[in-house]
């Protein structure tokens, strides 16, 4: 699909690329969860750091290629703390020192703060789902699932099938849109254009549609629901560094929530 | 194991069929797609409208929690539409990837709720208007504890009307069109919508 962007894999074999996919859910939840409790920027900042060492160390990822990736997040962190900050019911408080004055809107301290800790909470969880997601592919993704949360087979490997069909529902809109085009439907105006992507959407769903039946045919025909119990080709066990991993998340998160200042 | 229209008076309801899993998880791909087009191109720049204009923007991400359970009707079909399109967005690279799985887990309970409810046996334009909302309020309650803690109670009161009142019109009566263009088609004839 040429409008999405090239997966970010690792380069190198790494330390994180060891580990098994569950895992890293499992540590990078620790971090979701230690970045959204507080609205104190100092818990945020922490996790930034060690999300930086850990990408930077351990993760394998190609580090040039992040900030570009992450360009787009800028616009979304921007408004956040901006209206965090403007809308924070701590400026109604009067028994805050103002800190600045915007025309009618009083800004204090605590705005401030909390609206730091926002926008940093963002960058956050962007840099430990690069951690979590980065380091192996989703047909690693669906056999830890499978083998380590138990995960019901049908559905793991379903979705996996149905990912791998998703290049050709590119395919199928630029055929589309040529076909139209052939049809001597072209769009004129915002509303004409609007209407005409409705519609090329339905026929690309119709299209998938099809696609996901014939598929699913073909896996039937294979035994795909013969109820047999399902035996691994590649065998996925919780190791060392997946504990560690866990241990060493918790252990962050947990000193990033409470280490005084 | 067949692919053909399945009876609704047995157990079969609980059976997902390979084609009901499939049709499923394509559907949440494409959506999943679209998460990533949308929070890239239309929500980043939309945020500048401020927290309550922007969460006019937010129905969009509901829309597999509704149109999957309304194709498929089986148990389940919500929450793992929800998820998958989460999961998609997330190997695609959306910022926000794990805590998507989150929001995904909370609007596809939100939604799934709602059918279960129901007993999956009611899908019209009631329940799916009803659905909606159920994923809205999962949503709001999402966004109001992650994003927007520190607005006051006005503010984020307004936030969560807004995300509920985008999620019925967008995917109560936008998704049930949706389903009913796709019938209309001929396209859901294996699945017991289509019938």
């Amino acid at each position: 699909m040429s409008v999405l962007p090239a997966p970010l894999a690792p380069t190198r074999p790494a330390f994180l690329t060891r580990t098994t996919p569950a895992a890293r859910l499992v540590a990078g939840t620790a971090w979701l969860v230690a970045a959204i409790v507080t609205l104190d920027p100092i818990v945020p900042a922490r996790l930034f750091l060690a999300a930086i060492v850990a990408l930077w160390l351990w993760s394998g990822l190609p580090l040039r290629r992040i900030p570009a990736r992450l360009a787009p997040l800028g616009f979304a962190i921007l408004s956040l703390t901006v209206f965090s900050i403007l809308l924070s019911s701590a400026n109604g408080d009067r028994s805050l020192a103002t800190m600045a004055q915007i025309g009618p809107a009083r800004i204090t301290g605590p705005a401030i703060s909390a609206g730091l800790a926002i926008g940093l909470r963002v960058v956050v969880i962007a840099l430990t789902t690069l951690l979590v997601f980065g380091p192996s592919d989703p047909t690693r993704m669906a056999d830890s699932l499978v083998q380590q949360w138990h995960v019901p087979d049908r559905f793991a490997y379903g979705t996996l099938a149905a990912l791998r069909v998703a290049p050709f529902m590119a395919g199928d809109w630029a055929t589309i849109g040529a076909a139209r085009r052939l049809r001597g439907l072209a769009p004129r105006g915002p509303v004409a254009r609007v209407r005409e992507a409705g519609g090329r959407l339905l026929v690309m769903l119709v299209s998938a549609i099809r696609r996901a039946e014939r598929l699913a045919l073909a896996m039937d025909a294979r035994g795909f629901d013969s109820g047999v119990r399902r035996t691994h080709f590649r065998e996925l066990r919780t190791n060392w560094r997946d504990w560690l991993t866990i241990v060493l998340s918790f252990a962050v998160a947990a000193a990033a929530l409470f280490v005084a200042r | 194991m067949n692919a053909f229209p399945a009876s609704r008076h047995s157990a079969e309801l609980f059976r997902w069929r390979t084609v009901d899993i499939v049709v499923v998880a394509l559907l949440a791909v494409a959506f999943g797609v679209v998460f990533w087009a949308w929070g890239t191109y239309v929500w980043a720049w939309g945020s500048f409208l401020g927290p309550q204009t922007e969460s006019l923007l937010t129905g969009v991400w509901l829309l597999p929690a509704v149109v999957c359970p309304l194709i498929v009707r089986r148990p389940g079909a919500a929450l793992f539409g929800e998820l998958v399109a989460a999961v998609v967005s997330a190997l695609l690279g959306s910022y926000w990837g794990l805590d998507t799985l989150l929001s995904g887990l909370l609007q596809g309970a939100g939604a799934e709720v709602v059918f279960f409810v129901t007993m999956y046996r009611a899908w019209n334009p009631a329940v799916a208007i009803l659905a909606a909302a159920g994923a809205g309020i999962g949503e709001a309650t999402h966004d109001l504890i992650v994003s927007y803690p520190g607005i006051d109670y006005a503010g984020r009161a307004a936030i969560g009307a807004a995300e509920i009142v985008s999620a019925i019109v967008v995917v109560g009566i936008g998704g049930w069109l949706l389903v009913r263009a796709l019938r209309q088609t001929g396209a859901l004839q294996t699945f017991p919508s289509g019938a």
